[in-house]
C-alpha cells in the first residue's frame, strides 16, 4: 500500500502521539489564519502543516478552523467557552515557538495530565483478570508465577481429575 | 441468565436433516401448565419489583453523575484557575505587544531602506544627466573650435590658394615592424 501525501510520517500515530499540547477544557475553537505565500508566514504554515495533526489527534473536541490569504499577517484565535477570545500574533515566530507559546498559555499542565492518568488508572485495577476489554490478562494462567495453561504445558498427574479419581477408587 | 440465547444450539448426535425417531411420532409438545391467577400475581410482583429497581439505579445514575459534575466545576471555577488564567492571558497580551513593537521595528527599518534606495536612484539619475550634459557641452565647444578651420565661401580662394602651395606627401613605406619610411618623393 503505497504512503500517502508529502510527509506521511504525520499519519503514524507515533508521531500524532507525541504531540503535547492537549488544550483546558474551556478551549472549544481554535482559528488560523494565515498566507500562502511570504516569508513572515512561513512558521505559521509549518504549524498548520506538521503540528495541527498532533493538536488535533489530543483534542478530538476542539473545531480547528484555518482561514488562508484573509489578512496581511498570521495569528492565531481560540474561543473560549466562556465567550473570551484570545488573540495570539505569530508573525515572524517558527513552529516550535508557536506550539510552546499556545502550550503555556492554553495547554494542560503536566502536573494536571499525571493527575488526570493517575485518576484514570484508579478505576481499573491491574492484578485482576477477565475480558480483553476491561483487564490485561484474560485468565488466571497468563499471569507470571502462576500455574501454566494445560493447552500448553500438561498438568503434573496429581493435580488431574482422573488420577486423582484413579486413586480414591483404587483406595 | 438462563433466558439468554445460546451461542451454539446443542443438538446432540443428529443434524436437522435426520428424521425424528419412531419413539417420538405421536409426541405432542406442550407447554407447561400455568396457573392463570398465579400468573397474574407473579408477574404484577415482578412488574412492580423491576419498577423499583430501575428507578432506584436512575437515581443512583444521577447522582453520581451530578457529584462528577459538581466537582469538575468547582475544580475549574476555583479562585486558584481564574487567577492562573488571568496571568496567562496577561503574559499573551504582553508577547502581542512585544511582537507589535518588533513588527513596528521592521516596518520602519523597510520604509527607511526603501526612502534610502529612492534617493539613491535620484542621486544616479542626477549624476548621469549632468555626464550627459557634460559631454554635450564638450561636443559643442569643439564643433566651435572646428568651425574656426571651415572653409566658407569667402576664403575659399585663399585656401585653394594655401593647398596649392603645399602639396602634402601621404606616401610612407611599412614593415613588420612597424618603422615607418618616408623616402617616397612627391612628383
Amino acid at each position: 500500500m503505497p504512503m500517502k501525501g508529502r510527509f506521511p510520517v504525520r499519519r503514524t500515530l507515533q508521531y500524532l502521539s507525541q504531540g503535547d499540547v492537549v488544550f483546558k477544557s474551556s478551549v472549544k475553537v481554535m482559528t488560523v489564519n494565515y498566507n500562502t505565500a511570504g516569508e513572515l508566514s512561513e512558521g505559521a504554515r509549518k504549524f498548520v502543516f506538521f503540528n495541527i495533526p498532533q493538536i488535533q489527534y489530543k483534542n478530538p473536541w476542539v473545531q480547528i478552523m484555518l482561514f488562508r490569504n484573509m489578512t496581511p499577517s498570521p495569528f492565531l484565535r481560540f474561543y473560549l467557552d466562556s465567550g473570551e477570545q484570545v488573540l495570539v500574533d505569530v508573525e515572524d515566530k517558527t513552529n516550535k515557538e508557536i506550539t510552546e507559546h499556545v502550550k503555556k498559555i492554553l495547554g494542560k499542565s503536566k502536573e494536571m495530565l499525571e493527575k488526570e492518568e493517575r485518576e484514570r488508572k484508579k478505576l481499573s485495577h491491574p492484578a485482576t483478570f477477565g475480558p480483553k476489554k476491561y483487564h490485561l490478562r484474560e485468565c488466571m494462567c497468563e499471569i507470571e508465577g502462576q500455574v501454566p495453561c494445560p493447552a500448553f504445558v500438561p498438568l503434573p498427574k496429581e493435580m488431574r481429575g482422573k488420577y486423582k479419581a484413579a486413586m480414591k477408587n483404587e483406595a | 441468565p438462563a433466558w439468554a440465547p445460546r451461542a451454539v444450539p446443542a443438538r446432540g448426535r443428529k443434524t436437522r436433516h435426520d428424521p425424528p425417531a419412531k419413539s417420538k411420532a405421536g409426541r405432542v409438545k406442550l407447554p407447561p401448565p400455568v396457573d392463570p391467577e398465579e400468573l397474574l400475581v407473579v408477574q404484577e410482583r415482578y412488574r412492580q419489583h423491576r419498577l423499583v429497581l430501575s428507578a432506584l439505579r436512575a437515581e443512583f445514575r444521577a447522582e453520581v453523575l451530578q457529584k462528577k459534575r459538581e466537582e469538575r466545576l468547582a475544580a475549574e471555577g476555583s479562585p486558584e484557575e481564574l487567577e492562573e488564567h488571568r496571568r496567562l492571558m496577561a503574559w499573551n497580551e504582553e508577547e502581542n505587544a512585544r511582537q507589535r513593537a518588533r513588527r513596528e521595528e521592521r516596518l520602519r527599518k523597510e520604509e527607511e531602506e526603501q526612502k534610502r534606495r529612492k534617493s539613491e536612484i535620484a542621486e544616479k539619475r542626477a549624476r548621469k544627466m549632468e555626464a550627459f550634459l557634460e559631454e554635450k557641452e564638450k561636443e559643442v565647444l569643439q564643433l566651435q573650435e572646428e568651425a574656426k578651420n571651415f572653409i566658407t565661401p569667402e576664403n575659399l580662394e585663399a585656401r585653394i590658394e594655401e593647398c596649392l602651395d603645399n602639396p602634402r606627401n601621404y606616401n610612407f613605406a611599412i614593415d613588420k615592424d612597424g618603422r615607418i619610411v618616408r623616402r617616397t618623393v612627391l612628383s
